[in-house]
């Protein structure tokens, strides 16, 4: 058999038209250079036929770099069904694989299949169960700890400091029975009104938020949602799932560098979207304490309306679009009050 | 280069001196799809282990398929080399969080090494990419050295920071001259001339862009707020403008400043037609939910390459291959598992 290609000698570019021969025994034997009336011979010689990879030439590597490249698809595929080296056969498979529609479609949807249950199952889970089995100490040292926002963000609270005390005695009873978390309240201003939970059992009240508050149930509703962050390790397991969204990101798309928006985007949606399920969890875990200390459920979501009228109010003039909901880590205020309704039944 | 009987074919063929080649890319989206959803079904089966294979059979899709004069480049990459330096690459990026984790010391004193090993895993990425793609059976080749490569990936760019951007150009430009006039095709050289002033220029372009759009949409939101609400809009087409007005005047730049011994690039990409391509892929993409990703890669690099020419000066035939060397694949891992190549 003779097969129709070019042969290049791996030491000077320059292309030769040549014809490769195959003989009785299946086996590559000489080939011919028409232009210069030269005939290689590779008797004895080792060479690897690559495996067949979309339309793409075909190529047969010979020893000291020598190649040999034509678009016989056909041929080359004859000569690799009658190679015995397995690394040969173990390509053809691939090229089957990629070529059998019945297949595509079937990956595709077990591609999909997986990938979801990954992003919604597997990550989670495995972050939950790494957080909660991370030594305590560690996780008193894992970012943002309050030093570092003092030092950019957080003043001093300008609250009176009766009302501090008011406040940190009304928490207090609650507090003392969640003594392995370390919990310990702070005030501070410097920042619109929020609480929130930092790792190491610090739980910060903003001034803008105690003020905008109606009633001191209120604040204890808050004060639950964020022992329900700090119950469930949220900040160290949303550190976890980044890290390991990051590395699925890359070993699956690693090679497709230019599309960074493409592959950003779907990554933030959904660090967002595991944000917003935290949230709810804590909300869940606020509802359960607040109906174990026989407080109203409304305070929850009295609280959720007061902090939302007050944004309300802080947006006036500005326009606000509907992309902030989208792009938002904590679920609406809607949302959160249907399941302070739901609780309750 | 040498002067053998390989000159002679020149003179023998005077058609062949002096002409205009056309790179193209004969890849095709469906069939790179295939390849694509398999890799990563692979991938996902095999927990990973599979992506070292998966990112061969992509590379040397995309090389085997890029045309010049007739001629494919090819990409050489052992998958057992790539999967030892991802192993590796993985290994010291999970010791890293750990060590965060556990003893902060530990992780600042890693991450400051990281920071003096990163000029030599980028040196050794570079290398690695040349050394394992090829044109006509001859590879390339890349001879970095850590003092330059330090001085262009943090000198140069702080220098830019410390001068409000005034030398920022200058430190685009250095970073390119490095890697281009390090780089050869086989025992050819590559080389690069441009100019300050050509890199300034288009920074300047771009800051009279962003001021002349950005000062009036301003202006008009703040004295007619009724107008405000598509100020963000404006925004957003002025911020995509301008990155593909960069994209399309570095590339072309860069091409242009190209070149091998006598042969010359030349890149005539067009704004109209780079954004044109991008929105269709961004918005196919978008509708699928990632399905058109490999399709849009292929859009995307037939696009580029239906743009790029080189002017060869005579005969491609004399090329002669440089002398083996090994390098591992491990600063390309590195690089791609913490993110700076």
């Amino acid at each position: 058999m003779l097969i129709e290609g070019i042969y290049l000698d791996g030491k000077t570019s320059k292309r030769h038209t040549a014809r490769l021969e195959v003989n009785n025994d299946h086996r590559v034997t000489h080939i011919h250079l028409a232009e210069q009336q030269q005939i290689l011979s590779f008797e004895h010689q080792h060479y690897v036929v690559e495996s067949r990879l979309g339309n793409t030439p075909r190529e047969i590597s010979f020893d000291d770099d020598q190649l040999f490249v034509c678009d016989n698809h056909d041929e080359i595929d004859k000569l690799i069904s009658w190679q015995t080296s397995r690394s040969s056969n173990q390509h053809s498979w691939l090229h089957r694989l990629e070529n059998n529609f019945k297949l595509i479609c079937v990956s595709t949807i077990v591609t999909a299949i997986l990938l979801y249950g990954m992003v919604i199952y597997g990550i989670p889970s495995t972050a939950k169960v790494m957080a909660h089995n991370v030594p305590n100490f560690t996780s008193a040292q894992l970012v943002s700890s309050l030093d570092i926002l003092d030092k950019t963000v957080f003043e001093a609270s300008r609250l009176p400091p009766e009302r501090q005390q008011e406040i940190r005695d009304l928490m207090e009873p609650y507090l003392s029975s969640f003594k392995s978390l370390q919990p310990k309240l702070v005030f501070r201003s410097g920042m619109k009104a929020n609480a929130l939970a930092l790792p190491n059992g610090v739980i910060v009240f903003t001034d803008d938020f105690v003020n905008l508050t109606q009633a001191n149930d209120e604040l204890i509703a808050v004060l639950f949602h964020e022992l329900g962050h700090l119950t469930h390790k949220h900040m160290t397991q949303r550190v976890i799932q980044d890290a390991m969204l990051t590395i699925m990101v890359v070993f699956i798309t690693g090679d497709v560098e230019t599309f960074d928006l493409v592959t950003g985007l779907p990554t933030l949606l959904l660090d967002l979207a595991y944000s917003r399920e935290f949230e709810i969890e804590a909300d869940t875990y606020a509802l359960t304490l607040l109906d174990k200390h026989n407080i109203p459920l409304h305070s929850f979501a009295d609280a959720m309306t007061n902090l939302e009228n007050y944004y309300l109010k802080e947006s006036e003039g500005k326009n606000n679009s509907s992309m902030n909901d989208f792009f938002s880590t904590h679920p609406k205020t809607a949302e959160r009050i249907k399941l302070v309704e739901q609780f309750k039944n | 280069m040498s002067i053998t009987s390989d000159t002679l074919d020149v003179e023998n063929n005077p058609t062949q001196s002096n002409k205009t080649l056309g790179f193209e890319f004969r890849g095709d989206g469906m069939e790179y799809f295939k390849i694509w959803i398999v890799n990563i079904l692979l991938t996902i089966v095999t927990l990973g282990i599979y992506s070292a294979w998966a990112k061969v059979r992509n590379n040397r899709y995309f090389y085997s398929n890029l045309y010049l004069d007739n001629d494919n480049f090819r990409y050489l990459a052992d998958p057992i080399t790539i999967l030892k330096g991802r192993l590796i690459a993985l290994a010291a990026l999970i010791a890293y969080y750990v060590a965060s984790i556990f003893f902060p010391i530990v992780a600042v004193v890693l991450a400051i090494t990281l920071f003096f090993a990163i000029p030599y895993f980028i040196n050794q990425s570079v290398a690695f990419t040349n050394r394992m793609s090829s044109y006509k059976n001859i590879q390339f080749r890349f001879e970095g050295s850590y003092g330059q490569a330090f001085m262009v990936i943090y000198i140069w760019p702080i220098l830019g920071m410390l001068t409000l951007g005034i030398l920022y150009p200058l430190a685009l430009l250095k970073a390119n001259e490095y890697f281009v006039r390090n780089s050869s095709y086989g025992t050819s050289h590559f080389d690069f001339n441009a100019t300050y002033k050509d890199y300034g220029m288009i920074f300047l372009t771009a800051l009279g862009i962003a001021l002349a759009v950005g000062v009036p949409v301003a202006l008009i939101t703040y004295f007619v707020p009724a107008l405000g609400v598509i100020s963000p809009l404006l925004f957003i087409v002025m911020y995509f403008a301008l990155i593909v007005y960069a994209l399309v005047s570095f590339t072309n730049l860069f091409y242009a400043s190209l070149s091998l011994v006598e042969h010359k690039f030349e890149a005539n990409l067009t704004i109209t037609a780079q954004a044109k391509v991008i929105l269709i892929n961004l918005l196919l993409t978008i509708i699928t939910l990632g399905l058109y990703l490999p399709a849009a890669k292929v859009r995307m690099t037939k696009y580029i390459c239906s743009c790029l020419t080189l002017h060869a000066s005579g005969s491609l035939d004399n090329f002669s291959a440089a002398e083996k060397e090994n390098i591992s694949a491990l600063g390309e891992e590195f690089g791609q598992v913490f993110d700076f190549a």
